[in-house]
C-alpha cells in the first residue's frame, strides 16, 4: 500500500467514526442525566418484586411475587378497569384536542387569550384537579348531578362517583378535561410547521377542504400525532394521582386501576416488593405498546 | 503583612466563638402529623414559650399533611432520616414499637413530678406494646353520637336513642321524612372501621376485638349481626346514597347540613359543627347500648415519641415533657378537640359545658359503657384499616358480598395476626 | 350564507371548548370568595350572596405561600430551559440519525416513563438522602429535569421530524457545519416547538406533587403545590383558602403561557424550500 492510498484509509475509517459518533454526541447529555438520576433507581425498584416486604423488613423470594399475581383477582379487574380508563380517557382528549388544535389554526378574534384560556386545565396541579371534579360531582357543593338530574341522565341527583356502575366516568371525565389542552397544544405546533406552500398547491390542484386535510395535514402530523398518543398513553396507564384523590379506588374497587393497585400495596399494605412486581407488569405491557407504535412510525415516516 | 495576620486571627477567633454557642445550642426536630394551621399555630407558640425558659434548646417543627402523613413519615424513617420527637396516631404505635423505632419513655417518666396527675389511661395506653411506655398520649378521642334536634323533632321523636334497635327504627322515621333527609351519617369511605367496631361490638355484647386465645371476634354471630344492621341501613335508604364513599369530612358536612340526623364521632367534630350549627339544634348523646345492655363506644388516641435514634434524647424529653404538662395539655386539648389527659379536666370551665355531656355521661358510667381501644400492638393494624377494610365494606353495603363473608375475612386475618403476636410474646 | 354559517359554527366551537375549559376553574373561583359559612348551604349557587376576598387575604398574609411560590418559579423556570436545551439536542439526532441502537434509546427514554413514580420514590429518596440533596431546590430540580427528559425529547423529535431535511442538507452542501445549520436554520423553524415544550416542562414542574412531598421538609423549601395539602387537615379542609392559592397559582402559568404564544403562534409564514 502507498502512503497515500494508507492515509487515505485510514482519514476514510477516522471519518467513519466520528459520522458514526456524531448522534451519540447529541444525546449524551440527555442519556446522562437519566442514567444517573433514574435508571439507577429503576433497577433498584425492579428488583423489590423479587422480595416480600413489610415496613422494616424484606427477605428474597425469587418469583413468588409474580406466582402470586396469577391468581390475585383483584390484580385482574384493576387490568380491566385500567383498560377502559385508558382506551376512554384517550378517545376522547385525542379527538376533542385534535379539533380544538383546528380551530386554533384560523383566525378569529381573541384567539391568542383563547389559547392562553385553554391552556388553564393542564397547568392545574392533579390532585386539584381531582378535587375539584369531585365537588363538582357532589350534589350538595356542585351543579353537575343536578344538571345531569335535569337533562334525565341520572334518576335523583346524586353523586356518579359513589356508584360502581357509572365511578369510573369521573375520573376520566376529569381526565379529559385535564389532557385536552396537551394535544391541542402539540398538534396546533406541529400543524404550524406545516409549510404553507403545500395548501396552495393543493388548492391550486382542485383540492377540497377534506382532501387537504387527510392529503396534507394528517400524513405531516402524523409522527406527532404517533408520539403524543404514546407518551398519553403510558402516562394516563401510570396515573395514579387523579383517581386515588377522586375514589381512592372504589366504591368496592370498581376504579381500582393497575396503578392505584400499586399505590394501595405500597403504601397502605406495605408490600413494596408486590408492588414492584405488577409495576414491572404494567412496564412490559406498556414496553411492547409502545415498541408497536415507533414501528408503525418508522413505516409512515418512510412512506413520506 | 502583620495587619493580615491579625485579620484572620481574629476572623478565626470570632469564627470560634460563632461555634462554640452554636455548638452549646441544641436542634430538636419535631414533626407533627395531624396538621393543620390552627393546630400547627398553637404548637408554634407553645414551643416558643419553652424555648424562651430553655434558651439553649431550639425546636423545628416539620409538618406533614395528614392525608400523605403516614406514608411520608414511613419513607423517613424507612431512609433514615428520623427526627427527635414525632406526633404518633394510636394505630401507628405498634409498628414502630415492635420494629425497635421508639425510646422507652418509661425511665425519664419515673422523675417527672406531672407524672403523678397523669391519669391511669395514659400510662396504660401509651404502654400496648410490651407492656412498655413507648409513646404517652396528649389526649383522646371517645365516640359519642351527635343527634339533631330539630330533625328528630320533625320525625316525632322525643329524644336521641337509647338502644341500637331504637337506633335503627329512628333512622328509618327520619328518613322516611323524605327531601333530602336521612337518619344516619354513615362513613363508608376511608376510616371507617370505628364505627364499624361499634356496631359490632354492641351487637355482639363483648368488648374488643379478641377472645382471651386470640380468635376474633368478628364473625361471631352477634358481630356479623351488627355488620348486617349497617347493610340494612344502607340498603333501606337510611342513609344518604353517597355515603358509601363519605370520610371524616363529609360526614360531618352531612350532619351539619341536615342530610342526615345522626352522627357518631369525637369532640374534634365538636369544632367544626359548633362553628356551623346552633347550639340549640343539636346534642351529644351517649352512643346507644346493644342487647345487652352496655356500649361498647371506641376510644382513639394521639400523642408524643421518641425516636429511638435521637442524638439528643434528654432534651428531646424536655420539649416532650413541656408539650405534656398539665397547662399546656389543657389548652392543647382544647385546640385540637380532645380529651385531657391529667386528673380533674372534668372540672375546667371549658369541658363543664352541655356539649361535653354525651363524652363524660360515658366517661362516668362504667357499668354501661366499657372502652375499646384499638389493638396497637399489633403491627399490620395499619393494613387492616387501610386495604382490607375499606373495600370489602363497600362491598358489604353495596350487596355486593353478604355481612357473613366480610366478617370471616376480617376475623381470619386479625386472629392471624394477634396469635402471631401472642406466640412471640408468651 | 355559507360565510355567516361558518363563523357560527367557528365561534360556537370555540365557545364550547372554552366553556368546558373554563368551568370548573370558574368554580374554585367561585369557592375561593366565599365566606365559610356559607359555603355548604349556598352550594349550587353561580356566585356566592356575600363575596369575600378573605380567604387571598389570609393566603397572602398568614401562611408561607409567597415563598412556596417563589420556590416553585425558581425551580420550573430553571428545570424548563435546561431540559429543553438538552432535549432539542436530543430530539435532533433521534430525528436527522439512523443509527444501531436507535430503537433502544428511544425505549430507554420510554422507560423513565413507565415506571409509577410511586416505586422509584424510595431508592431516590435515599440516594438523594445520602447526596444530601433532600430539602433543597437542588435535589427537585435535578429529579424533575430527568423526569422530563423523555417527554420534551420525544416532542421535539415530533417538531424536528416536520422540518424537511433538504433544509439543512442545502445549508451544509453550501459550506455550513451541520452545528450551524442547526442553531441558523433548523432552530428558527421549530420555535414553535420549543416554545410548546418549555410550556410543557415549566407546567409539570410547576404542579408536581409527589416528589416535592417526599423530598422537602422544611417550609422554606416547599413548593406551592405542597403547600396547598397544609389546607386539607384531618378533621376539616379550608376550601376556600386552597381555592384563593391554586387560583393565585394559576396567574403566573397564565402569563407565562401568553407570554409564550409570541413563539407559538407566529410559527412559519411560509416553507422555506422552494420548489
Amino acid at each position: 500500500m502507498t502512503l497515500a492510498t494508507r492515509n487515505a484509509h485510514d482519514e476514510n475509517r477516522s471519518h467513519r467514526f466520528s459520522v458514526a459518533l456524531e448522534p451519540w454526541l447529541y444525546l449524551s447529555p440527555a442519556l446522562l442525566i437519566i442514567t444517573s438520576v433514574l435508571i439507577v433507581p429503576l433497577i433498584i425498584g425492579i428488583s423489590y418484586s423479587f422480595r416480600k416486604f413489610s415496613a422494616f423488613r424484606s427477605e428474597y423470594v425469587g418469583l413468588e411475587q409474580y406466582r402470586t399475581m396469577l391468581t390475585d383477582d383483584v390484580l385482574h379487574g384493576a387490568i380491566i378497569n385500567t383498560l377502559w380508563w385508558t382506551g376512554g380517557s384517550l378517545f376522547f382528549q385525542f379527538f376533542l384536542g385534535l379539533g380544538l388544535a383546528l380551530l386554533l389554526n384560523r383566525p378569529f378574534h381573541g384567539r391568542k387569550l383563547v389559547q392562553g384560556l385553554v391552556f388553564l386545565p393542564w397547568a392545574v396541579p392533579t390532585f386539584l384537579t381531582g378535587l375539584t371534579w369531585t365537588w363538582l360531582f357532589n350534589p350538595v357543593i356542585g351543579p353537575l348531578p343536578h344538571i345531569f338530574y335535569a337533562i334525565g341522565l341520572q334518576a335523583e341527583p346524586v353523586t356518579i362517583l359513589a356508584n360502581p356502575e357509572t365511578a369510573m366516568w369521573g375520573p376520566i371525565i376529569a381526565n379529559i378535561w385535564f389532557g385536552i389542552p396537551f394535544f391541542a397544544i402539540t398538534l396546533l405546533a406541529a400543524r404550524k410547521s406545516i409549510p404553507s406552500e403545500l395548501y396552495e398547491a393543493a388548492s391550486i390542484d382542485g383540492a377540497s377542504a377534506w382532501q387537504q386535510f387527510t392529503k396534507v395535514t394528517l400524513p405531516f402530523l402524523a409522527p406527532t400525532i404517533a408520539i403524543t398518543v404514546m407518551l398519553r398513553t403510558v402516562w394516563i396507564a401510570t396515573f395514579a394521582d387523579l383517581i386515588y384523590v377522586m375514589t381512592a379506588g372504589g366504591p368496592a374497587g370498581s376504579t381500582n386501576t393497575i396503578a392505584t393497585y400499586i399505590y394501595v400495596s405500597a403504601f397502605k399494605a406495605l408490600d413494596k416488593g408486590y408492588a414492584s412486581a405488577v409495576a414491572v407488569l404494567l412496564l412490559a405491557l406498556l414496553i411492547v405498546y409502545a415498541l408497536i407504535v415507533i414501528q408503525m412510525r418508522r413505516a409512515l415516516m418512510k412512506d413520506k | 503583612m502583620k495587619k493580615l495576620t491579625m485579620t484572620i486571627l481574629l476572623g478565626a477567633a470570632f469564627a470560634a466563638l460563632g461555634a462554640a454557642s452554636a455548638w452549646a445550642e441544641t436542634k430538636i426536630q419535631l414533626v407533627e402529623v395531624i396538621t393543620s394551621p390552627q393546630r400547627t399555630e398553637f404548637l408554634k407558640s407553645q414551643l416558643a414559650e419553652f424555648e424562651k425558659s430553655n434558651p439553649d434548646i431550639k425546636v423545628e417543627v416539620i409538618s406533614l399533611p395528614w392525608g400523605q402523613a403516614f406514608e411520608k413519615f414511613l419513607s423517613m424513617v424507612q431512609a433514615g432520616e428520623t427526627p427527635d420527637l414525632v406526633e404518633m396516631p394510636e394505630r401507628w404505635v405498634g409498628l414502630y414499637a415492635n420494629n425497635k423505632q421508639l425510646e422507652d419513655l418509661g425511665p425519664y417518666m419515673k422523675d417527672w413530678e406531672e407524672a403523678s396527675t397523669l391519669g391511669d389511661r395514659a400510662k396504660q395506653f401509651g404502654s400496648t406494646v410490651n407492656n412498655t411506655q413507648y409513646m404517652i398520649p396528649y389526649g383522646y378521642y371517645v365516640n359519642a353520637m351527635f343527634w339533631n334536634k330539630k330533625m328528630f323533632a320533625e320525625a316525632g321523636l322525643s329524644g336521641p336513642p337509647q338502644t341500637m334497635d331504637e337506633f335503627a327504627a329512628d333512622a328509618k322515621k327520619i328518613s322516611e321524612l323524605g327531601n333530602g333527609k336521612y337518619g344516619y351519617c354513615l362513613r363508608g369511605g376511608a376510616g371507617a372501621f370505628g364505627s364499624i367496631q361499634q356496631f359490632l361490638n354492641n351487637m355482639n355484647g363483648k368488648p374488643g376485638y379478641f377472645n382471651a386465645d386470640g380468635t376474633s371476634t368478628f364473625n361471631e354471630e352477634g358481630s356479623v349481626k351488627g355488620l348486617q344492621m349497617m347493610q340494612d341501613i344502607y340498603k333501606n335508604g337510611w342513609a344518604p346514597k353517597d355515603a358509601v364513599s363519605w370520610g371524616f369530612n363529609e360526614i360531618v358536612t352531612g350532619f351539619y347540613t341536615g342530610t342526615c340526623a345522626m352522627l357518631n364521632q369525637d369532640p374534634d367534630a365538636l369544632i367544626g359543627i359548633a362553628e356551623k350549627m346552633k347550639t340549640e339544634d343539636f346534642a351529644v348523646a351517649p352512643w346507644p347500648v346493644g342487647p345487652s345492655g352496655k356500649a361498647y363506644p371506641s376510644l382513639g388516641y394521639a400523642g408524643w415519641a421518641m425516636l429511638a435514634d435521637s442524638p439528643a434524647k434528654k432534651e428531646t424529653w424536655k420539649v416532650m415533657s413541656f408539650l405534656l404538662d398539665n397547662k399546656q395539655n389543657l389548652g392543647w386539648a382544647k385546640t385540637v378537640g380532645v380529651l385531657p389527659i391529667h386528673n380533674g379536666a372534668d372540672q375546667d370551665e371549658y369541658f363543664k359545658t352541655e356539649q361535653f355531656k354525651g363524652w363524660f355521661e360515658e366517661l362516668s358510667h362504667p357499668e354501661k359503657y366499657e372502652f375499646v381501644t384499638p389493638p396497637t400492638h399489633l403491627e399490620n393494624l395499619g393494613v387492616f384499616y387501610d386495604s382490607m377494610v375499606p373495600t370489602a365494606f363497600q362491598e358489604v353495603l353495596l350487596g355486593k358480598k353478604t355481612s357473613k363473608e366480610v366478617a370471616d375475612g376480617w376475623a381470619k386475618f386479625l386472629t392471624e395476626e394477634q396469635q402471631k403476636y401472642m406466640a412471640a410474646h408468651k | 350564507m355559507q360565510n355567516a354559517l361558518y363563523t357560527i359554527g367557528l365561534y360556537g366551537a370555540v365557545f364550547l371548548y372554552l366553556a368546558f375549559a373554563l368551568m370548573p376553574i370558574y368554580w374554585t373561583i367561585k369557592i375561593s370568595v366565599t365566606p365559610e359559612n356559607l359555603l355548604y348551604s349556598e352550594g349550587i349557587r353561580l356566585w356566592p350572596s356575600r363575596a369575600t376576598l378573605a380567604n387571598y387575604a389570609s393566603v397572602l398574609r398568614a401562611t408561607d405561600f409567597p415563598r412556596y411560590f417563589t420556590n416553585s418559579m425558581i425551580i420550573s423556570i430553571t428545570t424548563a430551559l435546561i431540559v429543553t436545551a438538552v432535549a432539542s439536542l436530543a430530539g435532533y439526532a433521534l430525528s436527522r440519525f439512523e443509527f444501531h441502537g436507535k430503537t433502544w434509546v428511544s425505549l430507554v427514554l420510554l422507560l423513565t416513563q413507565t415506571f409509577p413514580l410511586v416505586m422509584v420514590i424510595p431508592p431516590i429518596f435515599r440516594i438523594m438522602s445520602q447526596l444530601g440533596l433532600t430539602d433543597n431546590l437542588y435535589g427537585l430540580i435535578i429529579i424533575y429535569t430527568a423526569f422530563n427528559i423523555a417527554f420534551a425529547t420525544f416532542l421535539m423529535q415530533s417538531f424536528f421530524d416536520g422540518v424537511p431535511r433538504d433544509l439543512e442538507e442545502a445549508a451544509m452542501i453550501d459550506g455550513c457545519t451541520r452545528v450551524m445549520a442547526l442553531r441558523r436554520i433548523i432552530l428558527p423553524l421549530t420555535l414553535p416547538g420549543m416554545g410548546a415544550t418549555v410550556a410543557f416542562v415549566f407546567t409539570a414542574a410547576w404542579s408536581e406533587l409527589l416528589f416535592a412531598l417526599m423530598l422537602i421538609n422544611s417550609d422554606s423549601q416547599k413548593t406551592f403545590s405542597v403547600g396547598l395539602l397544609t389546607f386539607i387537615g384531618k378533621f376539616a379542609v379550608d376550601w376556600g383558602q386552597m381555592m384563593a392559592a391554586s387560583v393565585m397559582a394559576l396567574i403566573p402559568v397564565c402569563i407565562f403561557f401568553l407570554f409564550l404564544q409570541r413563539y407559538l403562534v407566529t410559527g412559519l409564514t411560509a416553507g422555506a424550500v422552494k420548489g
